[in-house]
């Protein structure tokens, strides 16, 4: 069974290596384990990079394999940032206040240890009581489940209402959208009990490794975060192989069909809905770590939107193409809006990349869909063309 | 005829007060005539300490002997006094009006008006503080009130209503029977209710005025009946006697009421866990507080325990804690009096304040209507453009929004060239559809053409347009909002009562919504162009094969909406900031209109943008401070209304409702 899963899919052995050599090569570069050639914020950004492939190749399996175009699952990438993040927070606070509060002459009650995190956290939207969703912050297991719990319970239960009655195509995309903008509304409110647009902070701070340098950190977080993206390629490769890959591809291509055929699609789609809504939260939660900050602007519709992109723009209905497309794009889209790349003088107009990167972005995105609908991993197709 | 049955309504009520004020002004010129003053400047040498050094106490009684002179240099003189123009000679005590100037003062007699001028040195200027000059004030408004000069009896009931007081309601009732002009003998009538129903002598006047006010909803009448149901809270050991507005059961806010106890001085405040906390500071002794460990004291019982043993022993006060509280609070009563002691008055101005409650809510909601149907109206502009394209089509058009920006920008442009707004926003209108159909047609020929058999990339396609867009919009115009000023005309609102209001703008925007809803049913169903659009929408190869040509007629379709989003984004723009990111502000709240709606009907997109709007102000209206919330609320009705109407209010049945 291993032995013909690999044979089928060569591809997953490819991607292994190439992943295996990237990670050996960042560690050996890094400040903290190697000589240094890399940054720490640089060794931050690839982490951050590989968590953004490993939700495209969600979204691949979800879109390019199922055919659900979901503008939503940017959304199950946040919710696994906030899980993780509110831990973050309520044990890195609980430090600083017990170290506080331990230069008193008599010993704080329970109680008073509760106010004062309060205060530290919710300070800064005028509460100091936990609400109830905090309820299991102070525990890292319960809110690791959490970061699975939630986004898995949200996309069974939307899915499945979507699912039921039929909202195929464009209606379930803006139907995702609806739901992706109701949550970051919801989140910017004061009263959310999320801190409203100020977010989580302070998140690159790991409770309990305090004394480890941010470079030791970061290179853990990049390590954790490539093991994650080559479970997450297997473990999707797994799936949409075999006779359920056949039947999801079936449903992308003609749903009433494989519904004729007896197969209960609802069920299909709501499996691969949740298990992507899933591994998007566990990416959520390896990404905000590193990027040390989350608030509701993350969830905004256009992330989403952007999710797609990527996928497109890599090449759907392969999974390495997924991580290409969101590897590639937003690292120029980094470098191109980070001052990175150099300004061209027209003699007339001076293109300043800064401003112009979006136009250049949205109509490369045109391009790209209008002629070269395989994305970037269509190249591919030309090398490894078996000679007829 | 207004003025007749104001007076046949009021007048009676009040017999006595003309009498009143005879009897008061035959008693002032009794003294007057008593103390023989025929010129103000002997009365005003008669009382020259009080005029000199003015308090404002004791000013009025002065004033009062001057008004009942009667003579018509008085309201002259107080005018100057008030306004620091009246000075004193040092030597002999003569009062003056006078402007400086240059070392040299130029005096005006106060009876004679002869001038004169003096030095400087030997005078010394009147100067009234803002007590007395609210004083000499109230005074000055019976002679305005009366004055021929209409501006300034407009601007003496201002000053009454600013700030109402018990003595100008006579001089007011007294100039009611001369006012010529319609609309402020009206003002006054009403301002003689509203004092009345607040200062008159007799409590039958009062609770009359009271039920007259009830008929009316101004923001004026409530704050009056406020006024009257004034209260103030108490706390005593037996309810008092005085006019009670309501007794508190203080269990339902135990710590609020016994703060109100305490502040009374009737209870110890209890002892909080940070008096506790520093009383276990304060006493530490050999590592032990009362006995207990100080290493033990990190339990609320703990240092419950230490703290009985530190007030057994007298160091500390007994611990004031939750049975102390419940127990003063049991043997006290909290109230609220009003201020108004007579009952029946505060009865009546409760029973006039429901009844002006009720026609406030009622007119509430029919401002509610009216806020919904404009907002209702701005969707259905922003989405009617969408629903072709989308619906007639089937396309997907993510840039929708931008071409409304496109829209207003275009507004904007032609605001900048043209300067009388009315013609620029009559150019604006036709130049927005031009411009937005030739982009919408140019789209559709590089773009949408070759992607109408896969609707999911439509929508990417669009999208990376739509930002490019976006971005092109930004870098053109920069990120600050540009305005698009409406017309002078459009601007104000049409206030029908205090309540009820809605801006001329958004009326114009309603009547445009409905002209393009005409427009696009007349195009529709009356045209050419509007069958052939409707055979390729319901089968293009058997629409093809009848001469149609399907590529023309989309092409046509696509500019239509999008030309229609540029001229809703004049609207928009109108009432709302120009900016680049507009469009992704509307664009969501299309789509939902669209597919709440129902998808190729143009009824179905009224109809959806009607559900939007007024659900959208009828959450608003549960939790106004709260718009964030209004928003997550009406998108989470819509996904669950999507379950149940998958395809909308308006659905297609038969063959047009397959995919």
């Amino acid at each position: 069974m291993h032995n013909s899963f690999i044979a089928r899919n060569p591809s997953v052995l490819w991607f292994l290596a190439a992943l295996g050599l990237f990670t050996f090569g960042v560690t050996l570069l890094s400040e903290a384990t190697g000589i240094g050639l890399i940054s720490t914020s640089f060794v931050k950004t690839l982490g951050k990079t590989l968590c953004l492939c490993l939700i495209a190749i969600a979204m691949d399996v979800v879109w390019g394999y199922c055919g659900i175009l979901s503008l939503g699952h940017f959304a199950f990438f946040g919710i696994g940032g906030y899980a993780i993040g509110m831990w973050l927070m309520y044990a890195r606070t609980e430090t600083i206040v017990l170290s506080s509060l331990a230069g008193q002459t008599i010993p704080a009650t329970p109680q008073e240890i509760s106010d004062a995190i309060g205060n530290q956290i919710f300070g800064v939207v005028g509460s100091s009581e936990f609400p109830l969703i905090w309820a299991f912050s102070d525990s890292l297991v319960l809110q690791l489940a959490m970061v699975v719990l939630i986004p898995g319970l949200l996309a069974l239960v939307f899915g499945w209402l979507a699912f039921r009655s039929r909202v195929t195509g464009v209606y379930l995309s803006i139907l995702t959208q609806a739901m992706t903008l109701a949550l970051s509304l919801y989140l910017f409110q004061n009263d959310s009990g999320l801190r409203g647009n100020n977010g989580l902070s302070g998140l690159q701070n790991i409770p309990g490794f305090e004394a480890t340098p941010q470079a030791t950190i970061s290179i853990i977080f990049f390590l954790a975060s490539a093991f994650a993206l080559g479970a997450g390629y297997v473990f999707f490769a797994w799936v949409i192989s075999g006779k359920m890959g056949s039947v999801v591809q079936g449903i992308r291509d003609n749903e009433a069909r494989v519904r004729f055929l007896g197969y209960q699609v609802e069920g299909y789609k709501l499996f691969i809905f949740t298990i992507t809504a899933i591994v998007s939260g566990i990416a959520g939660a390896l990404y905000y770590p590193q990027a040390g900050i989350i608030n509701p602007g993350e969830i905004a519709p256009i992330a989403s939107i952007y999710l797609a992109v990527w996928v497109a723009i890599g090449g759907r209905g392969r999974l390495y193409g997924a991580v290409i497309g969101a590897a590639f794009v937003s690292l120029l889209s980094s470098w191109f809006t980070g001052g990175g790349a150099p300004d061209i003088n027209l003699g007339f107009y001076t293109i300043q990349w800064t401003d112009w990167w979006l136009v250049l972005l949205g109509l490369s995105f045109v391009i790209v869909t209008l002629y070269f609908p395989k994305g970037i991993g269509g190249l591919f197709d030309y090398l490894v063309r078996k000679p007829s | 005829m207004g003025g007749a049955t104001i007076r046949a309504a009021t007048l009676p009520k009040y017999p006595e007060f003309p009498m009143r004020l005879l009897l008061s002004a035959l008693f002032f010129m009794l003294s007057a005539l008593a103390s023989s003053a025929q010129d103000l400047q002997s009365l005003l040498q008669e009382n020259a300490a009080q005029i000199a050094k003015p308090s404002r106490t004791s000013i009025g009684i002065v004033l009062d002997q001057m008004v009942a002179t009667g003579l018509p240099q008085v309201p002259a003189f107080l005018e100057e006094w008030s306004d620091k123009n009246v000075w004193q000679d040092e030597a002999t005590g003569l009062f003056y009006i006078a402007t400086e100037g240059d070392d040299v003062l130029t005096l005006t007699d106060i009876d004679t008006g002869a001038q004169t001028t003096a030095p400087v040195d030997g005078f010394q200027q009147l100067k009234p503080n803002g007590g007395v000059r609210r004083v000499i004030g109230t005074a000055l408004v019976q002679f305005q009130l009366i004055d021929p000069d209409t501006t300034r009896r407009t601007a003496a009931l201002e000053s009454i209503a600013r700030r109402p007081e018990a003595s100008q309601l006579a001089p007011l009732i007294a100039s009611l029977d001369g006012e010529a002009d319609p609309v402020l003998r009206t003002r006054k009538a009403n301002l003689i209710t509203i004092l009345s129903a607040r200062f008159a002598e007799d409590p039958a006047d009062r609770i009359a005025a009271i039920e007259k006010l009830a008929q009316e909803t101004s923001v004026e009448t409530r704050a009056v009946l406020n006024q009257i149901l004034a209260t103030k809270p108490g706390v005593a050991t037996e309810l008092p006697e005085a006019n009670i507005a309501v007794q508190h059961d203080p269990m339902t806010d135990p710590d609020g009421f016994y703060a109100a106890l305490v502040a009374a001085d009737l209870a110890q405040p209890l002892t909080t866990p940070a008096a506790i906390r520093a009383a276990m500071e304060a006493h530490i002794v050999d590592g032990r507080v009362g006995d207990v460990p100080v290493a033990q004291l990190h339990t609320d019982a703990a240092r419950a325990r230490a703290y009985a043993a530190l007030a057994a022993a007298g160091t500390v006060p007994p611990l004031l804690g939750e049975p102390e509280r419940n127990n003063a609070l049991r043997s006290h009563v909290f109230y609220d009096a009003y201020i108004e002691d007579d009952p029946a008055i505060t009865a009546a101005a409760r029973r006039a304040l429901d009844q002006v409650e009720n026609a406030v809510a009622l007119a509430q909601t029919v401002d509610l209507g009216l806020d919904a149907l404009s907002l209702a109206s701005i969707y259905f502009l922003a989405a009617i453009g969408l629903a072709i394209t989308f619906g007639v089509m089937g396309v997907i058009n993510m840039a929708h929004g931008e071409f409304i920006m496109m829209g207003a920008y275009t507004g904007y442009v032609i605001q900048l060239f043209i300067p009388d707004y009315t013609i620029a926003i009559l150019v604006a209108l036709p130049v927005a559809f031009a411009i937005t159909f030739a982009a919408g047609v140019t789209m559709e020929r590089l773009v949408i053409r070759h992607l109408y058999h896969r609707p999911l990339e439509t929508l990417l396609a669009t999208f990376g347009i739509s930002i490019a867009l976006q971005q092109l919009a930004k870098n053109i115009f920069g990120t600050q909002a540009r305005p698009l000023t409406s017309p002078a005309w459009l601007d104000g609102a049409w206030i029908i009562s205090d309540v009820i209001q809605i801006s001329y703008i958004r009326i114009a925007i309603f009547f445009m919504a409905l002209f393009f809803l005409a427009l696009i049913l007349y195009i529709l169903k009356r045209t050419r162009l509007g069958l052939e659009v409707r055979a390729v929408t319901q089968n293009p190869g058997m629409a093809a094969s009848m001469g149609i040509n399907p590529d023309r007629i989309n092409m046509l379709t696509f500019g239509l909406g999008s030309g229609i989003a540029g001229i809703a984004g004049v609207a928009i723009g109108l009432y709302a900031k120009v900016t680049s990111e507009m469009g992704a502000d509307y664009i969501v709240q299309s789509f939902m209109t669209v597919v709440v709606g129902g998808v190729g009907n143009v009824w179905g997109t009224l109809a959806g943008a009607s559900l939007i709007g007024g659900l959208q102000k009828g959450i608003e209206w549960f939790n106004p401070s709260n718009t964030l919330a209004a928003q997550t609320y009406m998108i989470l009705f819509i996904i669950l209304f999507i379950q149940f109407r998958p395809k909308g209010i308006v659905a297609l049945k038969g063959r047009a409702a397959a995919d």
